[in-house]
């Protein structure tokens, strides 16, 4: 890939009236995003906000209704064989090959990324070193938590060294010790220039880590652009983002004032 | 009814309704389904009133009921029947008693076209037989008994094998299961050789035996009272009963210490760490995509229990037939290609086996191209087994026959079959994939089963007609006296088949790789 091609210009990912509807249900509404290249940039939402779908959308995991993908200017769905060699992705609720170990799934990815094979091998060492996963590399992958399954998916989709790489609610359901070690990692990758799009419902999360931030609710962005833009005003992200979509100072007390009344 | 029953039986309606849902073709696929089951119903129950009054009819309906029990006994272990039904392992949270429980999932299990093709043949068995008003009563009760033997027998199986499956020492015996469909094959075999030999009258002494076991029983007393034994007939009845409630109790201890024991994951969890290996020693394997595919398609058939299982009733299916026929001294030759045809099956529903991690394998292929190379490496794979396999079984056959004359010819169909089959079945993987869902013992996704059942059976009719020019050369070489030039079979026969599977794959590829989303949703179900 050349300087001309992906100047600097170009956008990491832009995405253009995205539409898709689960029967009667819209899971995602006319999405227009761009988000730059080289930042960490974190796509944050409620569950069922549909960040999954953008995510699946975007990376070629599923068709689209309507609109346009374009990761590094490559058109995701007409030019798979310039996108998909250059994005790394770690879905959330689909499988990994489990009856692999650790080792040979990375082995496995790699070669099938058409990496040579002491080069995967080698790469595979370090980040089960890096990611605190060599102690159990010859364990089948079905053996593992969930931390440990979110890094050897880092580590899988990490291998062929991609420009942009997206993961979906990669810090769910994993212990604080994973977590450092997983954002060390990817802090270490966007400094050399790369970008992550990550999705979570965690704005504290989001707020530390990022320095991009798309607000996803109802299938809509409803704003996105630095963490300071997004933030304004608002003392945190949670603030901003309760704000954004409504949702603040929504009085409870009178609904639920049995609760926790005469027994 | 009460309320644990309606739901039960309102969530079974909509779990169909939600399987049915979003996929015209899975809709279509399963109305097909349907409609056959129905014709083939109402044929059967046609056939049984037509006889009533013939000499054999007690006999005939006897023996049909407990076939028709087997089949509902040992659907559960293999095929899709288990997947419309709930399962109850998903019920844990719920504050249930396992009494109202399983009277539910009983009632619920009535919802289904299997129960209703089998209510069919119960009414058609007991209006065979049916003489006088003491025998009509009985038949109304035969008739109910039957039908909640047979649906409260494949609850307990499935529920007995969810347990063996959930253990891992259980998940290696369960592999053994597919002996049981390849004897019960051979049982039936022998019983149609019989048939054809001496007519119905040799299956006379069989009924009488069978008219005594449940549920086959409830129809025999049915017979009994017609010729007023009323005490045979109230036993026979009786002990269908009998049946019925050991079934249920059973069923119901195997499903309380399910849901109060460890789940499946938990018990993995705990499996003793394995180390050793992936030092991977001298590579066999071709470099690149091939060698890598072929690598891990390999790894699965050993060490994931649903593949490991597929490819043992494979492999001990296209063995026992002919060394069995051939036992039997009234073997074919021929039935050497049911190895080749058995095996062939594994290359059906590919990226199904995948499950859900097909987003890996996706995320990779980014041309036809790629998809080429990824099923010929599955195709490889398979070959790697399958072909020494499939001539073993063919030497072994024509050395118990003494036909040595005949090996090549019956390789060359052997090859040509399995070609056939591979290239049938990566089409067909690319056409019409479906899930297989890893936890329980079910094989197929609500919803899917027809897509699943119309998927294998259609691809193996047209292997079939494609093989269509080999059988008929083979057929014209016999005729036309031209035996001595049958050898010619085996290069003819193996590079057909070779072409087959090229062809196959050819097709299949550009469809697989402009499809990929579509796949990944339809193996991500379940
Ligand atoms: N395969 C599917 N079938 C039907 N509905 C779906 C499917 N996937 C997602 N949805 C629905 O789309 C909406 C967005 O889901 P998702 O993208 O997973 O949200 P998020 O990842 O932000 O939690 C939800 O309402 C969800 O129920
Ligand atoms: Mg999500």
């Amino acid at each position: 890939m050349t300087e001309v091609e992906t100047g600097a210009g170009t956008p990491a990912v832009r995405v253009q009236d995205l539409w898709k509807a689960f029967g009667p249900s819209v899971a995602v509404a006319g999405i227009d995003l761009t988000l730059p290249a080289g930042k960490f940039i974190g796509l944050v939402g409620p569950n069922g906000a549909g960040k999954t779908t953008t995510l699946s959308m975007v990376t070629g995991l599923l068709r689209p209704d309507r609109g346009t993908v374009e990761v590094v200017g490559r058109d995701v769905w007409r030019d798979p064989v310039e996108v998909k060699s250059r994005i790394g992705v770690l879905p959330e609720g689909l499988r990994l090959f489990e009856r692999l170990s650790g080792r040979e799934l990375l082995a496995y990815t790699g070669r099938l990324r058409g990496l040579p094979g002491d080069e995967v091998d080698k790469r595979a060492a370090q980040l089960l070193d890096v990611l605190d996963l060599a102690g159990a590399q010859h364990k089948l992958v079905v053996d593992y938590s969930t931390g440990m399954r979110k890094k050897i998916g880092l580590a899988a989709a990490l291998l062929h060294n991609p420009e942009v790489l997206f993961l979906d609610e990669p810090f769910e359901g994993v212990d604080p010790v994973s977590a450092q070690t997983i954002r060390g990692v990817l802090e270490r990758y966007t400094r050399s220039g790369a970008t992550v799009v990550f999705s979570s419902h965690v704005m504290e999360l989001v707020e530390s880590l990022c320095d991009w931030v798309a607000v996803i609710a109802a299938g809509r962005i409803r704003a996105q652009g630095t963490l300071a833009d997004v933030r304004g005003d608002a003392p945190s992200l949670q603030q901003a983002f309760l704000e954004l979509v409504g949702a603040n100072g929504r009085d409870m007390a009178s609904d639920l004032d049995w609760l926790g009344g005469a027994r | 009814m009460t309320t644990t029953t309606a739901t039960l039986v309102r969530l079974k309606l909509s779990l169909l309704r939600n399987g049915l849902r979003g996929s015209k073709g899975r809709r279509a696929a399963y109305v097909t389904t349907l409609i056959v089951v129905l014709l083939v119903a109402a044929l059967q129950l046609l056939g049984l009133i037509a006889l009533r009054g013939n000499a054999h009819a007690a006999t005939l309906s006897v023996i049909l009921t407990a076939v028709l029990a087997l089949g509902w006994a040992v659907m559960p272990l293999f095929f899709p029947s288990g997947d419309e039904t709930l399962d109850p392992t998903r019920l844990v949270m719920l504050p249930l008693r396992p009494q109202p429980l399983v009277r539910g999932l009983l009632v619920a299990s009535l919802v289904g076209i299997g129960p209703l093709f089998t209510l069919c043949l119960a009414v058609g068995a007991v209006i065979s037989l049916a003489h006088g008003a003491a025998a009509c009563v009985t038949a109304v009760l035969a008739v109910a008994l039957a039908l909640l033997t047979c649906v409260a027998l494949a609850r307990a199986v499935a529920a007995a094998n969810i347990r063996l499956l959930t253990s891992r020492k259980g998940r290696d015996l369960a592999v053994l299961s597919g002996l049981v469909i390849a004897i019960g094959a051979q049982v039936v075999n022998f019983g149609a050789r019989t048939l054809g030999s001496s007519g119905f009258g040799a299956l006379d002494p069989a009924g009488d035996v069978l008219s005594w076991i449940p549920p086959a029983s409830a129809i025999g007393a049915v017979d009994a009272v017609s010729h007023g034994a009323y005490a045979a007939g109230t036993a026979r009845l009786a002990l269908c009963a009998a049946a019925l409630a050991a079934l249920l109790h059973t069923w119901q201890r195997t499903l309380t210490r399910l849901m109060t024991s460890p789940d499946g994951s938990t018990l993995q969890a705990a499996e003793p760490t394995r180390t050793k290996r992936t030092s991977r020693g001298p590579r066999l394997l071709p470099a690149g995509r091939t060698g890598t595919v072929m690598e891990r398609s390999l790894r699965y058939v050993w060490r994931d229990p649903k593949t490991k299982a597929a490819w043992v009733t494979s492999l001990a299916i296209g063995l026992i037939v002919p060394v069995f026929n051939a036992l039997q001294g009234t073997g074919s030759i021929y039935f050497a290609c049911f190895a080749a045809g058995m095996l062939g099956i594994q290359m059906y529903n590919q990226f199904g086996q995948d499950t859900s991690a097909f987003w890996m394998v996706a995320m990779t292929i980014s041309s036809p191209r790629d998809a080429y190379v990824e099923l010929r490496g599955r195709a490889l794979a398979l070959l790697t087994i399958t072909l020494p396999y499939a001539t073993l079984v063919t030497v072994v056959t024509t050395a118990m026959l003494g036909d040595w004359r005949a090996l090549p010819e019956v390789l060359g169909l052997s090859f040509a079959l399995l070609g056939a089959m591979l290239a049938t079945g990566a089409w067909s993987s690319a056409r019409f994939p479906y899930s297989i869902p890893q936890e329980g013992y079910k094989n197929v996704a609500p919803g899917q089963a027809g897509l699943a059942w119309i998927s294998i059976f259609g691809g193996m009719v047209a292997a079939a007609l494609l093989c269509a020019p080999v059988i008929a050369f083979t057929i014209w070489l016999h005729v036309s006296d031209e035996s001595s030039a049958t050898w010619l079979l085996l290069p003819l026969g193996t590079t057909y088949g070779a072409a087959l599977t090229l062809a196959g794959l050819r097709l299949a590829a550009p469809r697989t790789a402009t499809r990929l989303p579509e796949i990944l949703t339809a193996v991500s179900k379940g």
